[in-house]
């Protein structure tokens, strides 16, 4: 756009506000340049990659790029908090990136908004991914109505994460000597006591076992004891059942009658399990690349215990999803670019991931990820958060529900029934909106 | 105006030509979205729906009314303001009448000290107290160890606000201060001169002469704190994320919640006008007891 440049004679002169106001709109319209296009293909990518997890996907953006000049990736990155707000409202206005990633649980609403494109015709197509190379729970947590809505990239279920100096000063090994995690109720209720310990003058306290993300810990619990939370059309919670109940109250158990887990009135769970003033602690994954970092700590990772009838843990997915009506050239370099992500999903593991994909589960390289090959057995048994378009709603009750039980200001019967109420309130008025009239 | 010459008439006409840009972004960014907030609390406008917008009348005021977790939220603002603002203004007239003996180059140095937390965003502030009052390897409880105390800071429903209300006090304080300031500074000498010589001195002097003639200033320190701490958000967002039990969680980010994560437009409108409403009715009920007397 070309620029005047001549420099006015008159400079001297006072500016007055009339020619301030004409000088105005002149420089906004000057400011409006545009660029011209180019010949590859863009992809706008979006995540809430911004942890060193953003740096790794980074990294395969970058090579995939160079070596798909035809292509070019853009990706933008932006914190969970706020990401899945962006992405709706850009739906609303009909600016959604033509590729994004949805963790499972938001599949649901953003398929009822209809921002996502199916991709079961791409994977039936030449250039497919074997999703028969993905776990079967896995897979079919995307499956809404005949359809699938994203790729599976990852998965992260909930483990046991224990710190071996503590378990080898109180003598919990097996016939080796090695720290020896526990697999049963029993086995974990005993293994909680004896890592327990009483604060005194001189000595800090020790807890055997804590509770961390309030969610992620009782939703694992609460399945492995059988307690169903929506009836298998989701017309009606279920939350307030006696199997759901005993689980609440096994757990509230830990803290008030066996005394092996802290109140979580004052107690900041995840740093006391970093600090080693903790055995035990459930949490995922991702909580990996966090430890490795502190040298101090000698810690296992090992599957959840068996604390009720089920085998069952919470777990979650990162879903790469392709903008609804996404076609032509676009949608064959996002579909390549997915392809891409997939097959070299190694690489994202080594950021403190587990791949979803069985065949690069088997590799060596992966089973030499220590802690990352003993959470991945428990893939079979992820159990992902109920399908629900109003999961944010679903996860304050149930929260409250636990926090309030577990802080001893309402009992595991009341506060399940008052949150059941709720979310009964909550699927009528979404029923009213999910049935055209 | 009726005397007015053709030369203030054109310095009228480029007067209004200039606040011309601020009406229009009034107009686009606050005018309009208020008159559609208004309207949309009169909707059932879910944006997850697949239903069209339905006119439901009230039916989103009644239905806040109740809402349990409105009452907890407005609960939890209320607690917030009584706590905050009284401090607050205390604290910043304190301030500001020690920062007024003050002479020099002091002053403006601990006038800076004051000021400076304001300058920092709530992201960054709420960081740092975050760390502040966490409970096993925070700042505060490293030092009250000492003296064998460990309160809980943020974990505690009871103690929870409270510990807002402090980093608050403290993120905030400086704005008021320096305005109080500003305030004392325009009270004219003559009339201290004046006060001493009758043998008017220390409190009475306070009580008599700075008090009356600051009035105004307060009352609009007062005013803009009591609608700032009524909005509050960001402080308990960051910090807490309004737990222990939603015993943080203020009215602001109960209507974030609504219309960002919920997606109920229409619902949190009408949370929003509620809002509204109660804010209008301190502020006016503030002005005419200011007046009185």
């Amino acid at each position: 756009m070309p620029i005047d440049e001549t420099v006015p004679s008159n400079i001297s002169r006072p500016i007055t506000r009339r020619a301030l106001l004409a000088a105005v709109p002149a420089a906004l319209a000057a400011g409006g340049c545009h660029s011209t296009g180019s010949n590859p293909v863009t992809v706008r990518y979006w995540n809430g990659f911004t942890g060193p997890d953003g740096r790794t996907m980074l990294r395969l953006v970058k090579r995939f790029n160079e070596r798909n000049p035809d292509v070019n990736i853009l990706m933008q990155r932006m914190d969970w908090s706020t990401y899945y707000n962006k992405l709706f409202v850009a739906g609303q206005g009909g600016r959604t990136p033509e590729m994004f990633v949805l963790q499972t649980l938001a599949i649901p609403r953003f398929a009822r908004a209809r921002f996502i494109r199916p991709i079961d015709d791409l994977v039936a197509s030449p250039q497919t991914v074997d999703v028969s190379d993905l776990d079967a729970n896995v897979w079919e947590a995307l499956h809404i109505n005949g359809q699938h809505f994203g790729l599976p990239l990852d998965v992260w279920p909930m483990g046991l994460y224990y710190n071996k100096k503590l378990f080898l000063e109180a003598g919990i090994t097996d016939s080796s000597g090695s720290p020896r995690p526990p697999q049963t109720r029993d086995e974990f209720l005993d293994t909680a006591r004896r890592l327990t310990r009483p604060e005194t003058p001189h000595r800090p306290g020790q807890w055997g076992y804590t509770f961390t993300y309030f969610e992620s810990n009782l939703y694992t619990v609460l399945r492995q004891f059988g307690g169903e939370f929506f009836t298998p059309d989701s017309s009606r919670c279920i939350l307030s059942s006696p199997q759901n109940e005993e689980a609440l109250q096994f757990c509230v158990d830990l803290i008030s009658k066996y005394h092996v887990a802290p109140s979580p009135q004052n107690f900041d769970s995840w740093i006391g399990f970093r600090q080693g003033k903790v055995g035990m602690a459930f949490e995922g994954i991702y909580m990996l690349a966090d430890l490795q970092k502190q040298k101090d700590l000698e810690f296992g990772g090992a599957p959840v215990p068996l604390l009720g009838t089920h085998a069952a843990v919470w777990g979650g997915s990162h879903n790469l999803c392709l903008r609804a009506g996404l076609s032509g050239r676009e949608l064959e370099a996002a579909w390549r670019f997915m392809r891409y992500l997939s097959d070299n999903s190694l690489d994202w593991a080594e950021g403190g991931q587990v791949p979803v994909r069985r065949s690069l589960r088997n590799t060596t390289r992966f089973k030499g990820m220590e802690v990352q090959s003993q959470f991945a057995r428990e893939i079979p048994i992820v159990n992902y958060l109920p399908r629900l378009p109003f999961i944010f709603e679903f996860q304050t009750e149930f929260t409250t529900a636990i926090e309030k039980a577990l802080r001893g200001t309402e009992t595991p019967r009341v506060a399940l029934a008052t949150a059941q109420a709720r979310l009964n309130k909550i699927i009528e008025r979404d029923r009213e909106a999910s049935v055209a009239s | 105006m009726t005397t007015a010459t053709s030369k203030t008439r054109s310095g009228a006409w480029s007067g209004y030509l200039f606040v011309l840009p601020y009406l229009l972004l009034f107009t686009v960014f606050l005018l309009a979205p208020l008159a559609y907030g208004f309207s949309l609390s009169f909707y059932r406008r879910e944006l997850l729906s697949v239903v069209p917008p339905k006119l439901i009348g009230l039916a989103n005021y009644s239905e806040a009314l109740h809402d349990p977790y409105f009452w907890k939220a407005l609960w939890a603002t209320l607690r917030f303001v009584a706590l905050c603002v009284p401090f607050t203004m205390l604290t910043a007239l304190s301030l500001a009448l020690g920062l007024n003996g003050l002479k020099g180059r002091l002053q403006t140095v601990l006038r800076a000290a004051v000021f400076v937390p304001t300058v920092l965003t709530i992201s960054v502030a709420g960081i740092l107290w975050r760390w502040f009052y966490n409970g096993e390897f925070g700042l505060f409880n490293a030092y009250l160890h000492y003296i064998n105390i460990k309160p809980p800071w943020l974990t505690s429903t009871g103690m929870a606000m409270v510990s807002i209300a402090l980093m608050t006090l403290w993120w905030t304080v400086g704005g008021p201060t320096v305005v109080l300031l500003a305030g004392l500074h325009n009270i004219p000498p003559q009339y201290m001169e004046a006060a001493e010589m009758d043998g008017a001195v220390g409190y009475r002097r306070f009580r008599y002469i700075t008090l009356p003639l600051l009035k105004p200033v307060l009352l609009f320190v007062m005013v803009l704190n009591i609608i700032g701490s009524f909005q509050v958000f960001g402080q308990t967002f960051m910090i807490t994320r309004g737990g222990p039990e939603m015993s943080t969680r203020s009215l602001v980010q109960y209507i974030y919640e609504t219309a960002f994560n919920n997606y109920r437009m229409g619902y949190a409108s009408a949370l929003s006008w509620l809002l509204f409403l109660v804010i209008a009715t301190f502020s006016a009920a503030q002005f005419r007891l200011m007046r009185e007397r």
